[in-house]
C-alpha cells in the first residue's frame, strides 16, 4: 500500500511546472523531496491536495489503489491525505478549537456528533506533547500566529486528523531550531508502519531530525535522482547546480 | 364589540386619548400626529433615502392591533441569567419578571408615566430624528401607548442583562415598541431588545424608537436581536446620548423581516465619551437592510467605533450610510467606521455610502469600506482538512461576523447573540445542500 | 513667515514670479459679445458668429430648455450655488472664430498674455501641439506637422463639428448627455471653444497636446467643450491648464469633456487649474474605456470659489481599466467639491480613485464618490483611497463615498482618514532649523509627493511650487 505519482503534468495558467513527475511513498516510509526554488516542490504538494490553480495535464495519482485525482479536495483529506501547508491561510473568526473540531466531525458517520469532553482531551494532550498555549484553542485560525506558531499548528492539526499520508511542504521555512526540534518531534512521533510522510524541503537541515528512507530531488518538474538519506548530505555540500550539469550530461 | 370592529389604516388616524397618563403625553401624542401630518413621504430625492427602495414603504391596509392580544408567548428563550424580563404582543405587556437592585426604576412606560411622569418628561423623545425617518418617529409619538422605561440611578450596578421582547402577530397590524434607557453617574445596565413574531405577521410592522441616554462615567450596553418573520417590516430609530467619562455601545442583529430601516445616532455630548457602534446583518432571499448611522462628536477628546458587517445570500440587499461629523471645536476627536460585506451570491447587492465631515483639529478619524467574496485560499485550507465546501463556506461566513460580535466583550451577550447568527447560518447551509 | 532663509535665490525669485502669474487682464476690445444673461437670442448669437449647422442650432437650443428646466443639485450639493446670478454673466465674446497658427499672428495682447503664462515656451520645450483659448474662443491653435501628417486631427470645437461631422458627431454629447446635469445643459447650450482632438488607429502620440483656458474678461462665463477620441490601439496624453485674473465679481467656469479610448487605447488626461478665488468651477468630465482600454484623469484643483467636478470612467468593453489621480487644495474662501464616478459595464474591468486633499485656513474640501457594478459582471475591482490634511483648526473636510456591488465575483475596497500635520513632525524639522511655516510647506508636498509624481515633470515642478504659495501665511 502506497502513495504512487505516476508521470504526473501539472500546469497553472497553461505554464507546465510539473514534467511527469514520478514517485512512490509506501507506508511505513518518509521520503524527502529536495530541491531548489522553482523546481515544482509546491507545485506537487498543492496539485495532491487538489488546489484549483494548477491543472492536472496528464498522469495519475493514486493513494492506496484508489484514483486520487478523482476526489474532491476535502474528499482526499477525509481519505486520509493530510497537507502541512507552507503558508497557512488565515480564517478570521474561526477558533482552532472550532476548526479542528469541525474537520473532526466531517471524519464521522452522518448523524453522529464528535463528543466534546473527549475531544478536548485529546486535543489538550496533543497541544501539550507541542508545547502550545492552551489559550491557542480561542484564537482564529493562523491570524496574527508567528512563523513558529503557524507550523505548530499545522502538526498539531496533523496529529489530531490522524492521516495516512503526510505531506510536509517546507515545515522547517521560518523556524528557529527549537521550533524545528518540536516539530521534528511531532512527526516523529507520528512514524509508524500504517503511514507514510512526504517532506518536502529546501534545506537539509531538517532532516537531521526527521531521517528520511529515501531522498528525491526535484528540478525542473521531474525526480532527476533518487538515493538514500547520504543525498541529502552530498546536496548540501555541493549545491544544487552539480545536479543541473550531471542532467545535461544525462541528457 | 369593540375588539371585532373594522379598524382603519393607520395612517389616516388620529390617535385618540390615553387615560391615566399625564397631560403632556397625550399632548404629545397629538403634536406628533401633527408633526406626522406635515411631513411628506420620503422621495428619490432626498439624500437620506438615497439607493432605498421606496416602495417598502407599503401601509395599505395596515392597521392598529385588537385592544386584547392573542394569548401565548413564543419567543426566544433568552438568557439564563437576567436581572429583568418583560415580553409584550403586539405592544401589550404579557410578561414580567424583575429581580433588580433597588432604585432601579425597570417598568412598562405606562406605568412609569403614571408614577415617575417628570422623570419620564425629562429624557423622552428629546432628539429630533434627522437621518430621514422624522415622519415614521411622528408617527411613532402619535400612536405610542407602551414601552420599556429603564432609569438607574447614580452609582447602581445592574450586573445582569434586563430582556424586552417584542412579540408580532397577525396580518397588517403595526406596533410602536419604545424602549428609553437612562443611566445616571458610574451606573451601569445592559438592555437586550427582541424582535419577534410567528408567521401570521404579514405585512405587519413594527416602527420602533429607542433613546439611550447614558450619564457621566456610566456604561450602558444596548442589544437589538431583530428575528422577525419574512414577511413583516420594521424602522427603527435609535438616538444615544453620551455624557463625559460614559461608554455607550449599541449592537444590533438582523436575521430576520422582509425589509428593515435602521437610523442609529450617536451623540457625544461630554469629554472621554466613548460609543461603540455595532452591527452584523445576515440577508438572504430578497431581505433588505437599509442601515444609516451617525456619529456626532460634539464635545473634543471623544471617542466613537463603528463596525457594520453584512452578510449578503441569494437576490439580498444592503445599504449602509454612514457619517461622522466633528463640530467646530470637537478637537482630539477620535472616530472609526468600517462597513465590510461579504458577498454570498451572484445577485446580492451591497451599497456603502461612509461619509465624513471634519470641522476641527487634531482629530484621528478614518472610514473604510469593502465589498469581498469568500477568499479561495480559506476554503481550500479548510478542505484540505477535509471539512466539506459547504460547512467550510458557512464556518467561513459565521467567521467573518465574530469580529464584530466579540466587540461586545460580554460572554453572556456574545453567546446569545452567536447562537440567533449560528442558527440563521445554519439554516442557509443547509437549504442551500437540499 | 520666513520661509524665504530655506530658499535659494532661483527658487524664490521664480515664486515671486509665480505669485502673481495669473493675476492680471488687458483691457476688453472684443469684436463680438454675446451681452448680458442668457436667453434663445444668446444662443442664435453663438451660432451666427460661428455659422454652426442647423443640427447644432437645435442642440443648442434644446439644451437651453433643459437647462432652464433643471434645478439646482442643492439637495446634495452646497448652498453656494445659488449664488450664481445667471442674467449677469456674458456667455460669449471673442475676437472671431478662427485661431492663428503662429504665434506672430496673435494679437498683442493676447500673445503677452500667454507669454507670461509661459505658453509658447513650453510648447517649444516639450509639447506636440497646442490650443490657447482667451474667453470664448482659441486664439491661438498648432500641432506639430507630423502629427498632422500621422492624421492627428487637433481643431476648436466649432472646427471640429463643421469640417469634421463624421468623426466627431458621433461620440458628441454621447459620453455626457445634454441632461446629464444642470451644468452641462448650460455648456451644451452655450459651449465656445475647446479641444476636438482625433488619434487614429495605433498612433502613440509621444508627446503630450496642451489646452490652456484663460478668462480675461470680467462676469464672463467660460463654456469651453473638449471631445478627445483615441482610435484602437492609439495613445495621447492631454493638458490642460486654466487661470483667470482676480475680479470683484464672480466669473462662471463650466465645461464638458468627453473622452473615447476604443478599443486597447490609452488615453491620459491632465489639468492644473489655479482659478482665481472668484471663478466658479463647475465642470462634467467622463471618459468611455472600450475593451481593454485605459482612461486616466490625473487631476489637481487649487484656487476658484467653488469647484465642482467629480471626472468619471464607464469602462464599457472587458478589462477596461478608469482611473482618477486627484490633488485637491482648499484656501479660506474656496471650496474643493471634487471626487470620481466609476461605472463598471463589463467583466474584469477595473477602477483605481487616488484623492489627497489638503484644507487650509478655513477653506472646506470635498470627496464624492461613486463606485457602480451592476450585476452579472464578473471580476470587477476597485480600489479608492481618500486622505484629507487639515492645516488649521477652523479647516474642513467632507467625504461622501457611495458604492454598488451586485454579486459575489468582485472585490472592491475602499478607504478613507482624516490627519493633520504632527506636531512631532513639525517639531523634528524645525529643530534642523526650518521655520514653521516651512515646515509646514515640506510636510504638505510630502503627504501629495506620490500623487505629484503622477504629473508630467514640468507641471510637477510648478504644482510643487504652487502649493507652496498656498501654503503661505497658514501658520503662526
Amino acid at each position: 500500500m502506497s502513495l504512487v505519482v505516476k508521470d504526473l503534468h501539472a500546469a497553472i495558467d497553461g505554464t507546465e511546472i510539473l514534467k511527469g513527475l514520478s514517485l512512490e511513498v509506501p507506508k511505513g516510509e518518509v521520503h524527502a523531496i529536495m530541491g531548489p526554488n522553482g523546481s515544482g516542490k509546491s507545485t506537487l504538494s498543492k496539485v495532491l491536495a487538489g488546489h484549483d490553480d494548477y491543472e492536472v495535464t496528464g498522469g495519475s495519482v493514486t493513494m492506496d489503489g484508489a484514483d486520487l485525482l478523482e476526489l474532491e479536495i476535502d474528499e482526499r483529506s477525509r481519505a486520509g491525505l493530510f497537507l502541512a501547508f507552507q503558508y497557512p491561510a488565515e480564517v478570521p473568526g474561526v477558533t482552532m478549537a472550532n476548526f479542528i473540531r469541525a474537520a473532526r466531525q466531517a471524519r464521522m458517520p452522518e448523524g453522529e456528533e464528535l463528543e466534546a469532553v473527549s475531544y478536548y482531551k485529546d486535543l489538550y494532550a496533543k497541544m501539550d506533547q507541542l508545547g502550545i498555549d492552551r489559550k491557542f484553542t480561542a484564537r482564529a485560525v493562523n491570524e496574527g500566529f508567528s512563523g513558529g506558531e503557524k507550523k505548530r499548528n499545522e502538526v498539531l492539526q496533523m496529529m489530531m486528523l490522524d492521516p495516512v499520508y503526510g505531506i510536509m511542504d517546507e515545515t522547517d521555512s521560518g523556524l528557529d531550531i527549537d521550533a524545528l526540534k518540536v516539530v521534528a518531534d511531532g512527526v516523529n512521533s507520528m512514524r509508524s508502519p500504517g503511514r507514510g510522510f512526504l517532506v518536502i524541503t529546501h534545506y537539509q537541515r531538517l532532516l537531521d531530525y526527521i531521517e528520511p528512507d529515501h531522498v528525491h530531488v526535484l528540478a525542473d518538474g521531474q525526480i532527476v535522482r533518487s538515493g538514500g538519506k547520504d543525498l541529502a548530505l552530498e546536496l548540501e555540500a555541493r549545491g544544487y547546480d552539480f545536479l543541473k550539469e550531471e542532467v545535461v550530461v544525462a541528457g | 364589540m369593540e375588539a371585532t370592529l373594522e379598524r382603519g389604516n393607520v395612517l389616516e388616524q388620529p390617535p385618540e386619548n390615553l387615560e391615566g397618563v399625564p397631560a403632556w403625553f397625550n399632548e404629545s401624542r397629538q403634536a406628533g400626529w401633527k408633526r406626522f401630518l406635515e411631513l411628506a413621504m420620503p422621495t428619490r430625492r432626498d439624500e437620506e433615502w438615497r439607493f432605498a427602495r421606496l416602495k417598502q414603504l407599503d401601509f395599505e391596509g395596515v392597521h392598529l392591533p385588537d385592544p386584547e392580544p392573542p394569548a401565548g408567548h413564543r419567543g426566544a428563550a433568552g438568557l439564563e441569567k437576567r436581572a429583568a424580563r418583560f415580553g409584550f404582543i403586539n405592544d401589550t405587556l404579557n410578561e414580567s419578571e424583575v429581580n433588580l437592585p433597588e432604585g432601579v426604576i425597570c417598568l412598562p412606560l405606562d406605568q412609569a408615566l403614571a408614577e415617575h411622569g417628570e422623570l419620564v418628561a425629562e429624557h423622552f423623545m428629546k432628539s429630533e430624528s434627522t437621518l430621514g425617518s422624522a415622519k415614521f418617529t411622528a408617527l411613532h409619538q402619535a400612536h405610542l401607548s407602551t414601552g420599556m422605561f429603564i432609569y438607574v440611578p447614580d452609582n447602581v450596578q445592574v450586573a445582569d442583562p434586563i430582556e424586552v421582547f417584542h412579540w408580532l402577530s397577525g396580518d397588517h397590524i403595526i406596533t410602536f415598541p419604545h424602549t428609553l434607557v437612562v443611566t445616571g453617574r458610574n451606573a451601569q445596565v445592559s438592555v437586550v431588545d427582541y424582535f419577534q413574531s410567528d408567521s401570521t405577521a404579514r405585512n405587519a410592522w413594527a416602527i420602533a424608537v429607542n433613546d439611550l441616554v447614558a450619564g457621566p462615567g456610566s456604561q450602558l450596553n444596548y442589544l437589538v436581536l431583530q428575528d422577525l418573520c419574512d414577511q413583516a417590516r420594521m424602522i427603527q430609530v435609535n438616538t444615544t446620548t453620551v455624557a463625559r467619562d460614559a461608554t455607550a455601545k449599541s449592537f444590533i442583529l438582523n436575521v430576520g423581516t422582509a425589509w428593515a430601516r435602521q437610523e442609529s445616532l450617536s451623540r457625544m455630548e461630554g469629554e472621554n465619551a466613548h460609543s461603540d457602534m455595532i452591527s452584523v446583518s445576515i440577508a438572504r432571499d430578497a431581505q433588505e437592510y437599509d442601515q444609516r448611522t451617525f456619529q456626532h462628536h460634539v464635545s473634543p477628546r471623544s471617542y466613537s467605533d463603528l463596525l457594520y458587517k453584512n452578510t449578503l445570500y441569494d437576490e439580498s440587499r444592503t445599504v449602509f450610510s454612514g457619517l461622522i461629523q466633528v463640530d467646530e471645536g470637537a478637537h482630539f476627536t477620535d472616530a472609526y467606521q468600517t462597513c465590510r460585506n461579504l458577498m454570498m451570491s451572484e445577485t446580492a447587492e451591497a451599497n456603502s455610502m461612509p461619509g465624513l465631515e471634519i470641522n476641527a483639529d487634531q482629530v484621528k478619524c478614518s472610514h473604510g469600506s469593502t465589498a469581498a467574496m469568500i477568499d479561495d485560499e480559506e476554503i481550500f485550507y479548510l478542505r484540505a482538512r477535509g471539512i466539506k465546501s459547504q460547512i467550510a463556506r458557512q464556518l467561513v461566513a459565521q467567521g467573518f461576523s465574530v469580529e464584530a460580535i466579540t466587540r461586545l466583550r460580554n460572554e453572556a451577550l456574545e453567546e446569545i447573540v452567536l447562537s440567533f447568527s449560528a442558527r440563521e447560518f445554519s439554516r442557509i447551509s443547509e437549504r442551500v445542500v437540499t | 513667515m520666513s520661509s524665504e532663509a530655506v530658499l535659494d535665490t532661483g527658487t524664490q525669485e521664480a515664486i515671486d514670479i509665480d505669485r502673481s502669474k495669473g493675476d492680471f487682464s488687458y483691457p476688453e476690445s472684443h469684436k463680438f459679445d454675446a451681452g448680458v444673461g442668457l436667453s434663445p437670442a444668446t444662443v442664435d448669437y453663438i451660432c451666427d458668429v460661428k455659422n454652426d449647422p442647423d443640427w447644432v442650432r437645435e442642440f443648442r437650443h434644446k439644451a437651453l430648455k433643459t437647462f432652464e428646466s433643471k434645478p439646482m443639485p442643492t439637495h446634495w450639493a452646497t448652498k453656494d450655488l445659488e449664488n450664481i446670478d445667471f442674467d449677469v454673466i456674458r456667455y460669449y465674446l471673442s475676437d472671431g472664430t478662427k485661431p492663428t497658427r503662429s504665434w506672430d499672428e496673435v494679437p498683442d495682447d493676447i500673445k503677452e498674455t500667454f507669454e507670461r503664462l509661459g505658453i509658447p515656451q513650453q510648447e517649444r520645450a516639450f509639447l506636440a501641439g497646442v490650443e490657447a483659448q482667451y474667453d470664448s474662443e482659441a486664439a491661438y491653435s498648432n500641432v506639430k506637422e507630423e502629427l498632422e501628417k500621422d492624421g492627428v486631427i487637433f481643431v476648436n470645437s466649432t472646427e471640429g463639428l463643421k469640417e469634421h461631422e463624421e468623426i466627431f458627431r458621433p461620440w458628441f454629447g454621447k459620453v455626457i448627455p445634454t441632461g446629464d446635469n444642470k451644468f452641462s445643459a448650460l455648456n451644451s447650450a452655450v459651449f465656445s471653444g475647446g479641444s476636438f482632438i482625433y488619434v487614429p488607429k495605433g498612433l502613440k502620440v509621444r508627446h503630450p497636446l496642451q489646452a490652456y483656458f484663460r478668462i480675461n474678461s470680467e462676469n464672463f462665463g467660460q463654456f469651453e467643450r473638449t471631445l478627445i477620441i483615441c482610435d484602437e490601439g492609439s495613445e495621447l496624453t492631454y493638458m490642460e491648464g486654466c487661470t483667470a485674473p482676480k475680479f470683484e465679481t464672480t466669473t462662471l467656469h463650466s465645461a464638458v469633456v468627453e473622452l473615447v479610448a476604443m478599443k486597447d487605447a490609452k488615453l491620459q488626461y491632465i489639468t492644473v487649474q489655479n482659478w482665481s478665488s472668484n471663478v466658479f468651477n463647475l465642470v462634467t468630465k467622463r471618459g468611455i474605456a472600450h475593451e481593454n482600454a485605459e482612461v486616466r484623469w490625473i487631476d489637481c484643483n487649487i484656487g476658484s470659489r467653488l469647484t465642482m467636478k467629480y471626472p468619471g470612467v464607464v469602462m464599457k468593453g472587458r478589462k477596461a481599466r478608469g482611473e482618477v489621480i486627484s490633488i485637491a487644495l482648499a484656501n479660506s474662501g474656496q471650496h474643493q467639491d471634487t471626487g470620481a464616478k466609476m461605472i463598471h459595464a463589463a467583466d474584469e474591468t477595473t477602477s483605481n480613485v487616488v484623492s489627497k486633499s489638503i484644507s487650509v485656513g478655513e477653506g472646506r474640501s470635498t470627496y464624492r464618490g461613486q463606485v457602480h457594478i451592476p450585476k452579472h459582471l464578473k471580476g470587477c475591482r476597485n480600489n479608492t483611497e481618500c486622505d484629507a490634511l487639515l492645516i488649521n483648526s477652523s479647516s474642513r473636510t467632507d467625504t461622501y463615498p457611495a458604492i454598488t456591488v451586485r454579486g459575489n465575483q468582485h472585490a472592491t475596497q475602499h478607504e478613507a482618514s482624516v490627519s493633520q500635520v504632527s506636531a512631532e513632525m513639525l517639531f523634528y524639522m524645525q529643530q534642523r532649523g526650518l521655520s514653521e511655516g516651512a515646515a509646514m510647506s515640506l510636510a504638505v508636498n510630502g503627504f501629495v509627493n506620490d500623487l505629484v509624481r503622477e504629473f508630467p515633470m514640468e507641471y510637477s515642478v510648478e504644482l510643487k511650487r504652487l502649493i507652496e504659495l498656498e501654503m503661505e501665511g497658514s501658520v503662526g
